[in-house]
């Protein structure tokens, strides 16, 4: 298990280097001069010598690849620099920031697993036309896009029910209905994807057989066809935090949620370079990290793949 | 006999009664503001970044801006120029919130800070501030300026006293004083009781970030906040009019115009002809976009400055009314003739402009590039309409490139320098990249530099008027179109004291109805 850890962190250097160039690429690359922007809003009549001063203490004189390079050498390190529009370092804004998008990823993921097991297997079980309804649900609830949801959950509960509010404090229970937001569409997908394996795997000899012994459903579901399935689901559990992450930016601008969304969000407007580049690395290395626990997830829920991986 | 639970229960109710009796004598008035962005900055060299609203109530300016944007006294209590020497007297009496003395040795340290910043803002001659006596300064400025007085309205050049944590611990002279800052959520500041000036009718002041405008005004309808401080058109759009958003708005300041490129190399040089910028400014419907756009309170323009602003006066400008025949008849004598097609063409070249909506971003024009899409259409005109909803794609793409004809842009001289928007957006040596495409050459260059370095108000005054003639009437450099006030939304009950500059809309002075 060791030797696979160790041989999934080295695979991963490359693929980090080459996420943290096009990250920076990316930014560098893209249009607007956050000197001129922060000149202007700011309402400054300024002199070529001022303007000067400001690029190189933000580094914006020096061509691309030098650039990258400083950059590259201080990101190993975990120093990404100043924010040119907080004045803090990059790292207290992520450090600030992370935490609460955690939380709701966090949160939405489990409302969003909770949800995908109690769809699929309804849909599993339920005659044909239920089924069928349920399918259908879980389409209509993958098709609205999250802005939307959030504006009818924000309608229903706390325009017409007032259960809840829109812009609270981050305490937990104002995390309720952003997690919601996200969880639905999400769990809808995961809900699919528990259906067509559990209808696949219930077409097996094993499962025939555990049928033909006389055992009730929920002890087959549980003890035969749970384990079966547990490795895929938790690699698409595992796809989908990622995929929460990003779909959080949206859900936190709207409910007012101090997360990264609302970081990256300001930063995009603002072109606060140092900020985006560490956002955009931050979000590959937790993509990096929750990928590699649901590959260990399914080495251990594997017993040949454990085998395999322990030489026998 | 002593019955203790009888004795109890009376002084419980006493306290009761008490309470009730003075609670709505003692009662604090607490106000929350909704505002799109945290744009509070902590770091020590660039502390001018720290002070725009919400912050703006933490620390105060020398001069603030009064009903015609010219300086009055704040902590200044008078100044005077002459030898391109200002002389300043201060304000007596007034203590920063931890209790240090405002006086000539602090005013100085405060302005010395500027230097500190690599946008040398007021450039002032660090090496020429004086104390003259307890109370009184002088400096001058580093360009022989006559103008920083004026700049100083602006709310970067408030003075801090002095702090061992500017970020976390600010020192101000206003009514307020920084309780919590939560960094993307909110900023609270609460009533500083050693205030030199009039106390605020409000206690605390709560500054939420909230940066999507439908989230805004849900909280507000909702009562979760009591005012929102940046109002778009769309939320003016879906406001409700039953009476529970009550709009509360400023005197029009701020422009949408149509920037002309003057200096575009082919296919974007269509525009300099004259004749075609004049028929683009006949062919514009003024009066029925004022009454689409911003619930109809915009009204149509005859420049990009305000009247009432520095006493420019209404006269100096003439304006262009709707007569699409005039402006078609235009396009004829300038030789555009209408093709089969419906639009005009000349030596085989198609009448097709591109014109780029993006500043600040789209979003706070619209209807309004769709509409004169129609209009421009209807005298044959063709429009390659580009709409970019942010500021750094407009710079880098359309703007600094000069790769459009047209740039509508909704914005507004926010600062009390007469000069500032005219000089940055209509000079060739404008320091804003872009908008040496927009300059209409060098009498406007030479009006506009002489305008920054005489030596009178009258005279600063005189030039800018002339200049802002030959930008929107003579030269047309800028169509000008709509004038938009300033606007707030509040809840039921309260009013807002408006202000033309955003910035100084003091939320610490809401007056509560009920």
């Amino acid at each position: 298990m060791l030797r696979f850890i160790l041989i999934r962190l080295a695979t991963a250097i490359p693929t980090l280097l080459g996420m943290s160039f096009v990250a920076f690429a990316i930014v560098a690359l893209a249009p607007g001069d956050p000197v001129m922007m922060e000149l202007r809003a700011m309402g400054i009549v300024p002199e070529p010598e001022d303007i000067a001063a400001l690029k190189a203490q933000f580094g914006l004189d020096k061509a691309f690849l030098p650039r990258y390079l400083e950059w590259l050498s201080r990101a190993i390190r975990f120093e990404f620099g100043t924010s040119v529009a907080t004045g803090r370092s990059v790292l207290s804004e992520i450090a600030i920031h992370l935490p609460a998008t955690l939380a709701l990823a966090g949160s939405a993921l489990v409302g969003a697993v909770i949800i995908s097991l109690a769809l699929g297997t309804l849909a599993v079980t339920s005659n044909n036309v239920a089924g069928a309804g349920l399918r259908g649900f879980t389409i209509l609830l993958v098709s609205i896009p999250s802005f939307w949801m959030a504006l009818l959950l924000i309608h229903a509960f706390v325009l017409q029910l007032g259960w809840a509010r829109l812009v609270g404090d981050g305490s937990a229970w104002d995390l309720v209905l952003p997690a919601l937001t996200l969880s639905l569409g999400a769990g809808a997908a995961l809900g699919r994807v528990v259906f067509e394996r559990v209808r696949a795997e219930k077409s097996e000899d094993y499962v025939r057989l555990a049928i033909a012994k006389g055992l009730k459903p929920l002890p087959i579901m549980l003890g035969h066809i749970a384990p079966r399935i547990i490795g895929p689901l938790v690699t698409a559990w595992a796809n989908t935090f990622g995929g929460l992450l990003g779909g959080a930016v949206i859900v936190e601008s709207i409910f007012g949620w101090p997360g990264l969304g609302q970081l990256i969000l300001q930063a995009i407007s603002q072109r606060d370079f140092p900020v985006i580049q560490a956002y955009l690395v931050f979000m590959g290395l937790i993509f990096f990290v929750t990928s590699l626990l649901a590959d260990i997830v399914v080495v251990l829920a594997d017993p040949q793949l454990r085998r395999r991986l322990n030489g026998d | 006999m002593f019955q203790p639970r009888k004795a109890a229960t009376i002084a419980a109710a006493a306290c009761l009664a008490l309470t009730t009796t003075i609670g709505p004598a003692l009662a604090e008035t607490s106000l929350t503001v909704a505002v799109k962005r945290d744009r509070y900055s902590v770091d020590e060299t660039k502390f001018t970044f720290t002070t725009r609203r919400p912050a703006a109530q933490i620390v105060e300016t020398g001069v603030k801006p009064d009903e015609n944007f010219l300086p009055s006294p704040l902590l200044f209590e008078s100044w005077d120029y002459s030898d391109k020497t200002y002389t300043v007297t201060l304000r007596e009496g007034v203590t920063f919130s931890d209790g240090t003395a405002i006086n000539a040795d602090t005013a100085i340290a405060a302005m010395k800070l500027y230097d500190q910043g690599k946008s040398d803002f007021l450039q002032i001659d660090q090496d020429s501030l004086r104390k003259l006596g307890e109370y009184q300064i002088s400096f001058a400025s580093e360009k022989g300026s006559a103008l920083v007085i004026e700049n100083m309205t602006h709310r970067a050049t408030s003075l801090f006293g002095p702090s061992d944590n500017r970020a976390e611990n600010p020192i101000g002279t206003v009514p307020y004083v920084l309780e919590s800052y939560e960094p993307k959520q909110q900023i609270t500041v609460v009533r500083n009781e050693n205030y030199w000036g009039e106390a605020p009718n409000v206690d605390r002041l709560t500054f939420r970030f909230i940066g999507d405008d439908n989230a805004r005004l849900l909280a507000l309808q909702n009562g979760e906040i009591d005012v929102i401080g940046e109002v778009t058109p769309q939320m003016m759009l879906s406001m409700p009019k039953d009476g529970s958003v009550v709009l509360h708005e400023s005197r029009p300041i701020r422009y949408v115009a149509l920037l002309a490129n003057l200096n575009g190399t082919a296919p974007f040089d269509i525009v300099q002809d004259y004749q075609v910028r004049q028929a683009l400014a006949w062919a514009i419907d003024r009066e029925t976009i004022a009454s689409v756009l911003f619930d109809g309170r915009g009204v149509p323009a005859k420049g990009i400055l305000p009247g009432w602003m520095f006493n420019l006066g209404d006269d100096h400008t003439d304006g262009f009314g709707y007569d699409p025949a005039k402006a078609g008849a235009m396009l004829d004598e300038a030789g555009w003739t209408m093709g089969s097609d419906g639009i005009r063409e000349k030596d085989g070249r198609k009448l097709s402009l591109r014109l780029v909506a993006a500043y600040p971003n789209v979003s706070t024009v619209k209807p309004l590039p769709e509409m004169l899409e129609q209009m421009f259409a209807a005298i044959g005109v063709d429009i390659d309409l580009i709409e970019v909803d942010d500021s750094g794609v407009y710079g880098s793409t359309y703007l600094d490139t000069g790769e459009a004809d047209l740039y509508m842009e909704f914005a507004s001289n926010n600062n009390t320098d007469p000069t500032y928007l005219l000089y940055n957006l209509f000079t060739s040596t404008t320091a804003w990249g872009g908008y040496k495409f927009t300059a209409p050459g060098p009498h406007v260059d030479q009006m506009l530099s002489q305008a920054r370095s005489a030596q009178t108000r009258e005279e600063v005054i005189e030039l800018v008027r002339q200049a802002h003639r030959a930008i929107v009437q003579d030269d047309l450099a800028a169509i000008p179109i709509l004038m938009v006030p300033n606007f707030t939304l509040s809840r039921p009950g309260l009013q807002v004291p408006m202000s033309e500059y955003a910035d100084w809309i003091d939320f610490g002075r809401v007056t509560f109805e009920n």
